[in-house]
C-alpha cells in the first residue's frame, strides 16, 4: 500500500521569500515522524501545506491516495476541488501551537461541533464520543468548562480530542507544547505518546528532542527550507551525520539535556493526577518496538 | 423655566415618539441587514462585490445624512419615485445605517483571531458554517459597543426627518415654538426624551455585551 502522506518537491514562497525549497518525504501508515529544525526553517509551513492552510507554490502533496495539490507541466499549481479539500481535511487532524479552541464554546461543544456539522453525527452520538475522548485525555471532568477556564496544558488536550473526534487517518502536531508552561508540556506529550502507541499516524513539528527520540520512528531535520538529514530517530538524534544537524542538536540539547528532560516529562503526567485514566493507566513504554503498529 | 409649560409640552411632543421610534427601528433592521450583506461582500474573494461594498461605504458615509433625506424626499419624485415623508426618511436612514454598521461588522469579523478560521477549516467545516458558528459569535463581542454607538447616533439623527416633514418629536417641538412662543421648556422636554431613549439603548447594549462575553 502507498504511504499515507507523499510529499514531492514541495515548495512554498511568501512573496519573494522562499520558505520551502523542494521538500520530499513520505509518512507510512502508523508511523510517527518528527520534524525538527531551527525556527524559521519551514517546519510549520510543511504541515500547513499538507491540509492546504497554505497553498504550496510548487511540488506535489498526496494524502491517503488523494492529490492535495500538484504542479503541472507548465509550472502552475492544480489544487484539489473545494469539496475534496474538505474531505481531505476530515482525514487530517491538526493541533496548533496556540490551541485555537473556540473560546465561546465549552470543551464538549468544541469537540462536537465538527462531527455534528461536517459528518452529520447526531448530538447524542457526538456528545458520547466527545466524553470518551475527554476521558481519554484525562479531562472527563472538564466537559462543561470554557477554554479560558482551563490551563494551557488542558486546552491543548481538549484540542487534541477535538481533532481526534473527526477520526482522522493522520494527525499533524504543530509545536503543540511551545505555548504552555514547561511543567504542563508533559501532560500533552503523554497524550501524544499514547496516541502513537495506539497506532495513529503522526507528523510532529517539535522542539521536544526527548519526545522525538522517545516516540518518533523517523526524524526529519529541516534547515532553510530543505531536509538536511532524515532517518531513524535514534540515528539522527544521537549520531547526526550532517554538521548543521550536529550544530542544531548541540545548541538545543545544551540547554536541555535529553536524559533529564525525559525524566521530567514522564513525571509530569503522573503528578498531574491522571494515574487512573485510560491514557495514563500504564507506564508508557519508551521502547518504540512496543508500538502496536510495529512489525 | 415654567414647569407647567414643561408638563403641558410632554404629551404634545410624546405624540411624535411613535414616529421617531418606528423610523429608528425600521432603519436599524433594514440598515443592519444591508450592513451584514455589505460586510460579507467586502470580505468576499469576488472583486466586483468588494468594489460595490467599498463604493457604497464611500458614497453614503461621505455625504451628509441630511442630503440623503433631501434626495429621497425632494429629488426622487422628479425621477418618478414618489415616497411618503416617512418612507423617504426610512430610506435615507437605512442607507446611512448600512454604510456605517457595515464597517462595524467588518472590523468585528476581521478582529477575530485568524487561528479560529484555520482551526475550523482544518476540521473540514464549510466557510458558511464556521462564519456563522465560530467567527460571527466572537466578532459580536467586538461589534456591540461601536454598533450601539451608531444606533444611538441614528436615534438622534431621526430628528433630521423634521426637514422632510415627518411628524416626529422634533417637528412637534417646533410646533410648540410657533404656537406658544415657548422655547426653553419644549427643548428641555425633547432633550430629556431623547436622553431617556438613548439610555435604554445603552442599558440594552450593556446587557447584550454581558450575554456575549466569554466565560472566564
Amino acid at each position: 500500500m502507498n504511504a499515507l502522506v507523499q510529499v514531492t518537491g514541495l515548495r512554498k514562497s511568501f512573496g519573494d521569500n522562499e520558505v520551502l525549497k523542494g521538500v520530499d518525504f513520505e509518512v507510512e501508515r502508523g508511523e510517527v515522524v518528527a520534524i525538527i529544525g531551527p525556527s524559521g526553517s519551514g517546519k510549520t509551513t510543511i504541515l500547513r501545506c499538507i491540509n492546504l492552510l497554505e497553498r504550496p507554490t510548487g511540488g506535489r502533496v498526496e494524502v491517503d491516495g488523494r492529490v492535495v495539490c500538484e504542479e503541472l507541466g507548465d509550472g502552475t499549481m492544480r489544487f484539489a476541488e473545494r469539496g475534496d479539500v474538505r474531505e481531505i481535511r476530515e482525514q487530517v487532524g491538526m493541533v496548533f501551537q496556540r490551541f485555537n479552541l473556540f473560546p465561546h464554546m465549552t470543551a464538549l461543544d468544541n469537540i462536537t461541533e465538527a462531527p455534528k456539522s461536517v459528518r452529520g453525527m447526531s448530538k447524542e452520538d457526538a456528545n458520547a464520543r466527545a466524553r470518551e475522548l475527554l476521558d481519554s485525555v484525562g479531562l472527563g471532568h472538564k466537559a462543561d468548562a470554557y477554554p479560558l477556564q482551563l490551563s494551557g496544558g488542558q486546552q491543548q488536550r481538549v484540542a487534541i480530542a477535538r481533532a481526534l473526534a473527526m477520526e482522522p487517518a493522520l494527525m499533524l502536531f504543530d509545536e503543540v507544547t511551545s505555548a504552555v508552561d514547561p511543567e504542563l508540556a508533559g501532560e500533552i506529550l503523554m497524550v501524544m505518546k499514547r496516541l502513537a502507541q495506539q497506532g495513529m499516524t503522526m507528523l510532529v513539528v517539535t522542539h521536544e528532542m526527548s519526545f522525538a527520540a522517545d516516540v518518533a520512528d523517523r526524524v526529519l531535520f529541516i534547515d532553510h527550507g530543505v531536509i538536511v538529514e532524515q532517518g531513524q530517530a535514534r540515528d539522527v538524534l544521537t549520531a547526526p551525520q550532517n554538521p548543521r544537524t550536529r550544530a542544531f542538536l548541540h545548541a538545543v540539547l545544551d540547554r536541555a539535556p535529553m536524559a533529564e528532560d525525559d525524566e521530567s516529562t514522564a513525571g509530569a503526567g503522573e503528578e498531574a493526577g491522571f494515574g487512573g485514566s485510560d491514557l495514563f493507566s500504564e507506564r508508557v513504554a519508551t521502547d518504540p518496538e512496543a508500538g502496536p503498529d510495529d512489525g | 423655566m415654567d414647569w407647567d409649560v414643561v408638563w403641558e409640552s410632554v404629551p404634545l411632543i410624546w405624540k411624535g415618539a411613535g414616529a421617531t421610534v418606528s423610523m429608528f427601528a425600521w432603519a436599524l433592521v433594514i440598515g443592519t441587514a444591508g450592513a451584514l450583506a455589505l460586510a460579507l461582500m467586502r470580505l468576499s474573494a469576488a472583486k466586483p462585490l468588494q468594489w460595490f461594498a467599498i463604493g457604497f461605504g464611500w458614497l453614503f458615509r461621505g455625504i451628509p445624512l441630511l442630503i440623503l433625506l433631501f434626495f429621497a424626499f425632494f429629488a426622487l419624485p422628479e425621477l418618478g419615485i414618489l415616497l411618503s415623508p416617512f418612507l423617504a426618511a426610512i430610506l435615507g436612514f437605512s442607507l446611512w445605517t448600512a454604510a456605517y454598521q457595515a464597517e462595524v461588522i467588518r472590523s468585528g469579523i476581521i478582529a477575530v483571531d485568524p487561528g479560529q478560521s484555520e482551526a475550523s477549516e482544518a476540521l473540514g467545516m464549510t466557510k458558511a458554517h464556521y462564519m456563522r458558528r465560530i467567527i460571527f459569535p466572537q466578532g459580536l463581542r467586538i461589534m456591540v459597543p461601536p454598533f450601539t454607538g451608531n444606533a444611538i447616533t441614528l436615534l438622534k439623527q431621526t430628528s433630521l426627518a423634521t426637514l422632510v416633514t415627518v411628524p416626529e418629536m422634533a417637528l412637534l417641538t417646533q410646533r410648540i415654538f410657533s404656537n406658544n412662543f415657548k422655547f426653553v421648556e419644549p427643548i428641555f422636554v425633547l432633550g430629556m426624551i431623547y436622553l431617556a431613549m438613548t439610555s435604554v439603548l445603552l442599558i440594552v447594549s450593556v446587557a447584550v455585551e454581558r450575554a456575549v462575553s466569554l466565560k472566564v
